[in-house]
This record gives structure tokens, C-alpha cells and sequence, in this order.
């Protein structure tokens, strides 16, 4: 029996733990040192994710933002260049020329006559034509000003309170403007603004002037020096008007320019001796805002409206509206105009058109033909686009690359072309398919409009100094468009490489790095479990020599991975060069040489890299399954293989797929190897198998970020976003399938 | 050699002769000499660390599984030795079959941990003749009732006692001639362990069965005979007195013996 005493005695006496208030200060001092252990914890996870944070904004940051873009040609003039030829190339075309008033008499005297032209014209002779509705919209005042007829834009002068405030002479010329508008804007042909507006904007001025009626200024109170710049379309109007104002007395110096809008503009906020913009579209938000910055808030006069209209004659019986598809047929494509409509006759179309050089022509077909950007012009519209634009050295050499046609030259002669192509080193172009539109898309842009990024800018300047921003395009880069850019788009993921940042793409590189990632886990899952189940289930590991094989193996997953780079070189592109090549197995490609820098020997040696880190996970998974398991499958009678197959490796199989997912993690972000190996530093061709040429995501971040232009690194912040996504949808993909197959076997 | 007093007509199942098993350099048991006796429930019984499982493991060479273990001596098995060299281990565990400690359903549906055994030794029925397999095994370990109305479960998702009966049914499935039982109910409760005992009694009928035991109201129950293991001075086990379980637990030869069974030591 237990003396009932000792516990008592125990406690009281030589108790070795403390008691009372020094066991609570005890238990207190333990919770204190677990609390600063928490307080670690929490600090350590607050740093790790604003770590990772700040490195996801900074990526973010650098794939989006302003650019300040300059075109060659622009794509627009293209566009319109070749609805133009279009126009001209049509059948019928009776009269075409710059005299709107001949066009205009000619129609009305033919029944199958249409012609477009300005709508001072069709107004002179409204009693000899019927204009045409287009979609259903009449070329009406009421139409024009609330902007729903097609065929009209609206055209704006442009100035500044303050340059009104400083330049009296400005504030004068503007009420002049504003006074006589109606009737000089008529006399030129255009259309008359908005009255209301037009009423509220001469009150502006004559408040700036002091004055109660603009009628009160006279130009010859005036003295000083006005100059005005930009569109050529608001020119005729600005210049009557200048023409008028001297003529009137203006004793100063008054100057006008036809530079274009934007140019206009910019030269107007970078405060270059302008005073008044001619605008043939309203300003955007950044020139908006450049000019805020330069201290001239903008002050628009929308003094018009250039219309054009679709007339024909008054004889006409048929004809009194079409839709855009209908007008865009009737001055290209229709010989008669049951072409354009099936309701109209069987009559040939008489055309009357302005010549290619008028105003008129650019405003028609921009606003009424429905092909308004590259992608949608035809085939042959890029063609032509192509070959007017480059040299015949040049377009010939393209031809020689790959066909436009599949069975004529554009540019070539067919002698020199056939006689190249019966030699030993028969270009691409005599086997290739011809291109396709989206090719032939990219060479424009890249050869023809040639959009140069002058300067980009990252997202938080772009955000938060807008106005700097604009003032800083204006001055530096007054011919280039600056708009927000997402470098991250549709377009950067499907477009190949290219040597322009703004046409470059990754749609290479992601089947390069789907590739090698593919043939990289082909290597390494099956090698790697196999070799796993032999450690773990044959091999005595007593044994010096498979003590040295595991030893080399944990070594291994910590080797530098240039190392496997070095490897791969030696022997997958050099030694084995017949098989990495594919000339073992006669897929080369005729005349080509044979070259180990594939995918297939850049998926081996990320195999071989990736080879121990799954060796080492399956190892564990196998270690874990409870002997239990197989001793049960031993009492059975099952052999050892059957064990191994049957129970081992089914619950083996998680662990092993997690080492696979982390391998495929870390060969999806593998550079030094491949760049060893010889991932191409600049191809646009898409991988077809695995004897192919190659480059993966991170191979082409890298090059990109070493490139000298500011906007290689915007497209290095885009593709590694695209990286991120591309593996975490790997891994996503992965996982779902290994969390699949470790429920079955629950 | 002990010898039990019923030689049941001189027909044994398995016979270990000066049987010493090593684990390295460890002996683990010596000189054992045992005859178990067809269609009989033997009890192995004796202190922790006797040897007891070890003697168990070396009728079915499921010591083969411990990479350091070796055999010395015979045991016998239908007149041939099981450890020599032209035995196939396999064979030896497709006809001598075990039931563990802990239960160990496999991570399969019931049906399957049935029906494998017999699949991986080739059973040759039809589908239909594998069903009815499966269902007199689980019949015949007393569990088919349990379990009719779930065969696609998993065989994890039944209780403890359940999980050991569908480990005697799965064992059942692949027919052996002797079945070893190593603590089969030790993990059990005691509603469970009475179950398995019943279960224990009827299989006898067909079987030969060898069951270690920590219990020895259980042996003293169950079984027919009882084989008394002890340790020796070298740590290696032996076997003290193996005879008629009413005999042993009620005028046992040596003092050991005696001491054991009334809980003096052990």
C-alpha cells in the first residue's frame, strides 16, 4: 500500500517543481517565449507576402502603361489608300475629277448616275438630285448634329483662355471667326455647326473682349502677330477667314499653317508660336491634358461639319437609300446595280467621283466603308498594301520565303523564281504554303506602318503623372500617338516573335516551354520512380556501391543547373547529334543540316535535371506506405513485383506525382541550361514535334530583358506574367489530376 | 523432442525442427522443436520478446521480409522442407496464410480486398464463381452480413473487428492449409475478440490454425494446444512445454510454466 501521507509530504516538503504563484510566473514565462515565437511567425509571413507582393506589382507595373507611338504609315492611310484604289479601279466611272459642281450637273443628267461629293454642291443643285439616305439616316442638319449620319465629322478650331487673356489680337480674330462663320463655312461647302453651341461659345468671347456683340470688334483696332496650325481639312475655312480679316484691316501679322491636327496640337501645348488649332476631330484626353500641363486649358469652336453626301439624279426612280455594305458595293465591286441591291435594276452604274486627292474621297471612304482596321481588309487589299509599300528587292526576297499566291508572283519574274527554285538550295517559298492573312497582317505592320514605341512609360507615371506625361510627348514626340498600352494582350500571347516590341509575341516561346516541359516529366517520371522502387524495394542497402548511388543522387539535386546545361551540350546535341536532330530517324528537313539544339534534347537534359528531385520524393512516398500494406499482400501469396504494382505504388503515387509537379515547376522556369543547350535566340516559327528548333518563356525573358529599348523590358514584365499563369495552370492541372488519382485508392 | 500426447493418427500440418532464426547477429529463438496437428487451434503464448511472432513468421517465411533475418533447421511442411533452397517462398505464403496483428485491409473496396488474393493467384473461375468466392469467404469469417449491402466500400470504412474478419475472409479467399494468427485480437475490444474466437472455433473445422496470444484466458479458451515460449538468459526464446491446453494450464511439467500461467512473471 501507498503511505496515504507521502503525496502530502511530497508537495510540502521537497517538492522539486514550484508551486503557487512562482508555478504560475513559470507557466507565464512559458506562454511569453511562445508568444514572441508567434510574433515571429506573423512577421515573417507579413514580410514574405509583402515580399512577393512588391515583386508582382513591379511586374505589373512594368506591363502596362503609356507609350508614345509613331507609324511609318499609318495604318489608316493604308486602309484609305486601298478603298481608294478600289473606287478608282471600279467599272463605269464617267466623270472623276476635283470640280464637285461638274460631278454634280453630270449626275443629275443621268438616271443611273451616282457620285458623292461635299454637300454645298448637292444643295447648289437640289433640284436636279436626290441625296441618299445611308442606313436609313438623311444627310439632314438635324442628322449631321447629333453625329448619327455616317458621312460627317465635325471640324473644330482650338484655342485657350489664356492665350485670349494674353493676345487681345487672338481674342478679335476668333470673334471675327465666330461672326462670319456661317456664311464662309457655307461658301467652302461644309456644314453649319450647332447654333445653340455656336451662340454659347461667341458669348465666351465676347465676354474675354468686353464686348456686347461680336459685331462691335473691328479688325483694324487690332495690331500684333496671330499664327494658326493643324488639320488641312479646317484650312480653307481658317484661311477665308484670314483672308477676310486683313481684307477688313488687321494691321499685324497673321500666319496659317496645314500641318495636320495632332501636330497641330502638340505644337499648340508645347507653346510653339501657335495661337489657334484647326481640328478636323475633337482633342483627345491626353492632348487635353498636355495642355493643362502647359497651362492652355483647351477651348473648342466646333465651326462645321464636313459632310459628304451620296447623291443621285432626280430622274432616278429607284434609289433613295442604301446601307453601307449596299454603297461600299456600288462604287467598288457592282457592274449594275441589281449587284449592289436585288431590288434595283439590271442597269449599268454610272459613277461620278471625286478625284483621289480630294478631301472628299479620304472623308467617304472612311466613314462608309465598313473594312476600318488591317485585319479586315481583304487578302489582296494587304498585298497590294505590301508591295506599293517596300522595295522590289525586298518584296521579292519575302516571295522567296513564302508564296502570297499559290499560283502566281507578285514580285518576283517567274523565270528568276523558277530558275532559284530548280537550284541546289531551293529557298522556303518554293514548298511552303502561301502565307496567311494573319501573317501577312504582321508583315505590314512590321514592314509598312512600322509603329515605333519612342518612349514608353511605366504604369504608376503613367497613372499619377498623366499630365507630365503629355506635356513631355508633346514637346519630344510631336508626331506620335500617345495612348494607354497593355503589353500584356491577346495579340502578345498568339503573335510569334518579332523584332519590333510592339508586334512581338510569345506564342513560340509557350509551345517551346509546353514542350520541353512535356518531354522533360516523360523523362523524369518513369526513370525516376523506377530508379526510386529499386532503391527502396531491391537494393541492399548495405552495400557500399548503393550507398554511393544514393549519396550521388541527394548530391545530384543540388548541382548547379548549368551543370546539367555542360551535360546536355556533350552529350545530347553533340555526341548524339543523329538522334536529337532527328537524322536517325530521316525526319530532317531536305537541304537542312543536322543540329542537336532541339526540344528533344532540351526535354532531356531538364529530364535529367528534374531526374533526382523526383527520385528522392518517390523514395519518400514509398518509404510511407505501412509495411502493413505489403505484409498483407506477402501473406497472400503475391509476389513481390505484385506487392510493388499493386499496393505500393498505388499509394506511393501522390508523393511521387508531387515530386513530378515540383520538377515540372522548376523546368518551366529554366534558363542556364537551355541557353547552354541552345535555346534560338530569335525564331518565328512554331515548334511542329521534337526535332524542332526552340525557345521557352524564360529563355526569351531573359533575351528580352538584356535588349537595349525601354520597351523590350514592358514586354519581359508581359511575358513573365504569361509565365506565372502558364505554370500555375500547370501546376493547377497537376494537382487536380494527382488529387484524382489518390482518391481512388482511399 | 516434446511431444504432445495426441499424435492426431500421426498427421502433422507443420513440423519445426531445431528451428533458430537470427535477426543479424541476434538470435531470436533456438532449438525449436514444435509439431502442430492438423485442423487444431494451436496457442503460442509466453512473456514480450519471446520469440513467440518470430517462431509464427517462420512457418510462412514472412521473415524473408526483414532484410537482416536468416533461418537455421527445418520446418517441414507436407514432408518437405520449407527453407530449402528449391521452396519458393510464395508458395509456402499462398498455402500457409496469415492473419496480422492489426488489421490490414488493403485501400480497396471490400469486394476487392477479397478478390484479390485470388486474382493475383490466378483464379480461374467466371465472374459469378468469383462472386461466390467472395461471398462464402466473407461467410464463412462471419462478416457477410455486415457487409452484404456494401461491397464497393472501402474496406477502411468498417469497424476494427470488422476489418479483422474481412483480413480472415480475404485470407479464407485464397484456400491455404494452415492459417497464422499473430495476436489476431489484441487491437480489439472484447465484444470483437469473443466474435473472433467463435470465428476462430469454427474455422477449425477446415483449417489448422496456429494463434499467438497475450491472453491467456484466451489460449486456455480456444485453443487445443498451448505452446509455452520463454526467454533465456542469452535473450534468445525457447520453447519451455508444449502440450493439451487442459494439460498444460492444469498440471503443467515445469515450474516456469506454472509460474507464468498464474501470473508471477511475464
Amino acid at each position: 500500500m501507498i503511505d496515504p501521507d507521502f503525496i502530502t509530504r511530497r508537495v510540502e516538503e521537497d517538492n522539486p517543481y514550484p508551486q503557487g504563484e512562482e508555478m504560475r510566473a513559470q507557466i507565464g514565462g512559458r506562454r511569453r517565449s511562445g508568444l514572441f515565437g508567434r510574433i515571429l511567425f506573423i512577421f515573417a509571413t507579413i514580410s514574405a507576402i509583402f515580399i512577393l507582393l512588391v515583386l508582382l506589382l513591379s511586374i505589373i507595373n512594368q506591363s502596362f502603361g503609356l507609350v508614345a507611338q509613331q507609324e511609318e504609315v499609318p495604318e489608316i492611310s493604308i486602309i484609305t489608300d486601298f478603298h481608294k484604289r478600289r473606287v478608282n479601279k471600279a467599272t463605269n466611272i464617267v466623270l472623276s475629277g476635283e470640280d464637285d459642281q461638274a460631278l454634280a450637273e453630270a449626275i443629275g443628267q443621268d438616271p443611273n448616275g451616282v457620285g458623292f461629293f461635299g454637300y454645298a454642291y448637292y444643295q447648289a443643285n437640289a433640284d436636279q438630285l436626290r441625296a441618299l439616305s445611308i442606313d436609313g439616316i438623311e444627310p439632314n442638319l438635324a442628322n449631321v448634329q447629333n453625329g448619327e449620319y455616317p458621312g460627317a465629322r465635325p471640324l473644330f478650331i482650338y484655342s485657350s483662355p489664356t492665350v485670349i487673356e494674353e493676345k487681345p489680337e487672338v481674342a478679335a480674330f476668333l470673334a471675327y471667326y465666330l461672326e462670319n462663320l456661317d456664311e464662309v463655312v457655307a461658301e467652302i461647302g461644309y456644314f453649319p455647326a450647332e447654333n445653340e453651341a455656336l451662340n454659347e461659345q461667341r458669348t465666351v468671347i465676347a465676354d474675354a473682349l468686353g464686348v456686347d456683340n461680336l459685331s462691335a470688334v473691328n479688325p483694324a483696332d487690332f495690331s500684333g502677330s496671330i499664327a494658326l496650325g493643324g488639320s488641312s481639312t479646317v484650312f480653307p475655312v481658317s484661311q477665308a477667314m484670314v483672308d477676310r480679316f486683313v481684307a477688313d484691316g488687321f494691321a499685324g501679322e497673321i500666319t496659317i499653317e496645314s500641318t495636320g491636327t495632332g501636330a497641330g496640337f502638340d505644337a499648340f501645348c508645347a507653346g510653339n508660336n501657335i495661337d489657334v488649332v484647326n481640328a478636323s476631330r475633337a482633342a483627345d484626353s491626353i492632348e487635353y491634358e498636355a495642355c493643362q500641363a502647359a497651362g492652355r486649358d483647351l477651348l473648342n469652336f466646333q465651326i462645321g461639319n464636313d459632310v459628304v453626301v451620296v447623291a443621285v439624279s432626280g430622274a432616278n426612280e429607284f434609289a433613295s437609300t442604301a446601307s453601307r455594305e449596299q454603297l461600299e458595293s456600288l462604287f467598288t465591286e457592282s457592274v449594275n446595280w441589281v449587284d449592289a441591291n436585288a431590288e434595283w435594276p439590271n442597269e449599268a452604274v454610272s459613277r461620278y467621283i471625286p478625284s483621289t486627292e480630294s478631301g472628299t474621297m479620304d472623308v467617304f471612304v472612311r466613314t462608309v466603308f465598313l473594312e476600318q482596321t488591317l485585319s479586315e481588309l481583304p487578302y489582296d487589299g494587304l498585298v497590294s498594301a505590301y508591295v506599293a509599300n517596300v522595295s522590289a528587292g525586298r518584296c521579292r526576297a519575302v516571295e522567296r520565303e513564302q508564296k502570297f499566291y499559290d499560283n502566281f508572283l507578285i514580285c518576283d519574274e517567274p523565270t528568276a523564281y523558277s530558275a532559284a527554285c530548280a537550284g541546289g538550295n531551293a529557298p522556303e517559298g518554293c514548298t511552303a504554303p502561301p502565307r496567311t492573312h494573319k501573317d501577312l497582317e504582321l508583315l505590314v505592320q512590321s514592314e509598312v506602318v512600322k509603329p515605333r514605341i519612342l518612349k514608353s512609360w511605366y504604369l504608376y507615371p503613367s497613372l499619377f503623372e498623366r499630365e507630365e506625361i503629355a506635356l513631355e510627348a508633346s514637346r519630344e514626340f510631336p508626331n506620335a500617338e500617345v495612348s494607354f498600352t497593355s503589353w500584356l494582350s491577346l495579340s502578345f500571347v498568339t503573335n510569334p516573335q518579332s523584332g519590333t516590341p510592339e508586334l512581338a509575341g510569345v506564342r513560340t516561346a509557350i509551345l517551346g516551354s509546353i514542350w520541353v516541359v512535356i518531354i522533360s516529366v516523360l523523362v523524369a517520371f518513369p526513370l525516376g520512380t523506377a530508379a526510386a522502387i529499386y532503391l527502396e524495394e531491391y537494393a541492399d542497402n548495405d552495400k557500399w556501391h548503393n550507398r554511393v548511388i544514393q549519396t550521388n543522387i541527394n548530391n545530384l539535386a543540388g548541382v548547379p543547373s548549368i551543370i546539367y546545361g555542360m551535360l546536355g551540350l556533350a552529350v545530347f546535341v553533340r555526341a548524339l547529334e543523329p538522334i536529337t536532330s532527328g537524322a536517325a530517324f530521316g525526319i530532317l528537313d531536305a537541304g537542312a543540316t543536322a543540329n542537336g539544339r532541339t526540344i528533344l534534347s532540351a526535354g532531356l537534359t531538364l529530364g535529367l535535371l528534374g531526374l533526382p528531385i523526383v527520385i528522392i520524393a518517390a523514395q519518400e512516398a514509398i518509404k510511407s506506405v505501412p509495411p502493413s500494406l505489403k505484409e498483407a499482400s506477402m501473406g497472400l501469396g503475391a509476389t513481390k513485383w505484385q506487392t510493388i504494382w499493386y499496393h505500393v505504388l498505388p499509394n506511393a503515387m501522390p508523393g511521387i506525382l508531387t515530386g513530378t509537379i515540383l520538377t515540372m515547376s522548376r523546368v518551366i522556369g529554366e534558363t542556364a541550361p537551355l541557353v547552354v543547350v541552345g535555346a534560338s535566340t530569335f525564331i518565328t516559327t512554331d515548334p511542329t514535334g521534337p526535332f524542332s528548333k526552340f525557345t521557352t518563356m524564360p529563355a526569351q525573358i531573359y533575351q528580352w530583358t538584356t535588349r537595349p529599348q525601354d520597351a523590350f523590358r514592358n514586354i519581359a514584365g508581359a511575358a513573365i506574367i504569361v509565365l506565372l499563369i502558364l505554370l500555375l495552370t500547370l501546376n493547377a492541372a497537376a494537382i487536380i489530376l494527382r488529387n484524382r488519382f489518390s482518391r481512388r485508392f482511399v | 523432442m516434446i511431444e504432445t500426447n495426441r499424435s492426431n493418427n500421426g498427421h502433422f500440418a507443420i513440423e519445426a525442427s531445431n528451428l533458430n532464426v537470427h535477426y543479424g547477429n541476434f538470435r531470436a529463438v533456438k532449438d525449436i522443436n514444435l509439431r502442430i496437428v492438423s485442423q487444431s487451434i494451436t496457442a503460442l503464448i509466453g512473456p514480450s520478446g519471446c520469440g513467440k511472432s518470430t517462431v509464427l513468421r517462420a512457418f510462412n517465411r514472412m521473415n524473408d521480409l526483414v532484410p537482416s533475418a536468416w533461418a537455421e533447421g527445418k520446418v517441414h511442411f507436407h514432408g518437405k522442407n520449407i527453407y530449402d533452397d528449391d521452396v519458393d517462398p510464395v508458395e509456402v505464403r499462398r498455402r500457409v496464410g496469415m492473419v496480422f496483428q492489426k488489421p490490414n485491409p488493403f485501400p480497396k473496396s471490400i469486394y476487392e480486398n477479397v478478390a484479390w488474393g485470388a486474382k493475383i493467384n490466378g483464379f480461374k473461375g467466371s465472374k459469378e464463381e468469383m462472386d461466390e468466392l467472395v461471398e462464402t469467404s466473407l461467410k464463412a469469417a462471419a462478416i457477410w452480413d455486415d457487409v452484404k449491402d456494401k461491397l464497393d466500400q472501402s474496406g477502411l470504412s468498417l469497424s476494427g473487428g470488422q476489418q479483422q474478419r474481412l483480413c480472415i475472409a480475404r485470407t479464407i479467399a485464397v484456400k491455404p492449409e494452415i492459417i497464422l494468427m499473430d495476436e489476431p485480437a489484441s487491437a480489439l475490444d472484447p465484444i470483437s475478440t469473443l466474435r473472433i474466437e467463435e470465428l476462430i472455433q469454427n474455422l477449425k473445422e477446415y483449417y489448422t490454425i496456429v494463434i499467438v496470444t497475450h491472453n491467456m484466458q484466451q489460449a486456455a479458451r480456444a485453443s487445443d494446444f498451448t505452446a509455452f515460449f520463454n526467454m533465456d538468459g542469452d535473450r534468445a526464446g525457447y520453447l519451455v512445454e508444449y502440450d493439451e491446453t487442459e494439460t498444460l494450464f492444469t498440471s503443467p511439467k515445469e515450474e516456469t510454466t506454472e509460474q507464468y500461467i498464474t501470473g508471477r512473471f511475464g
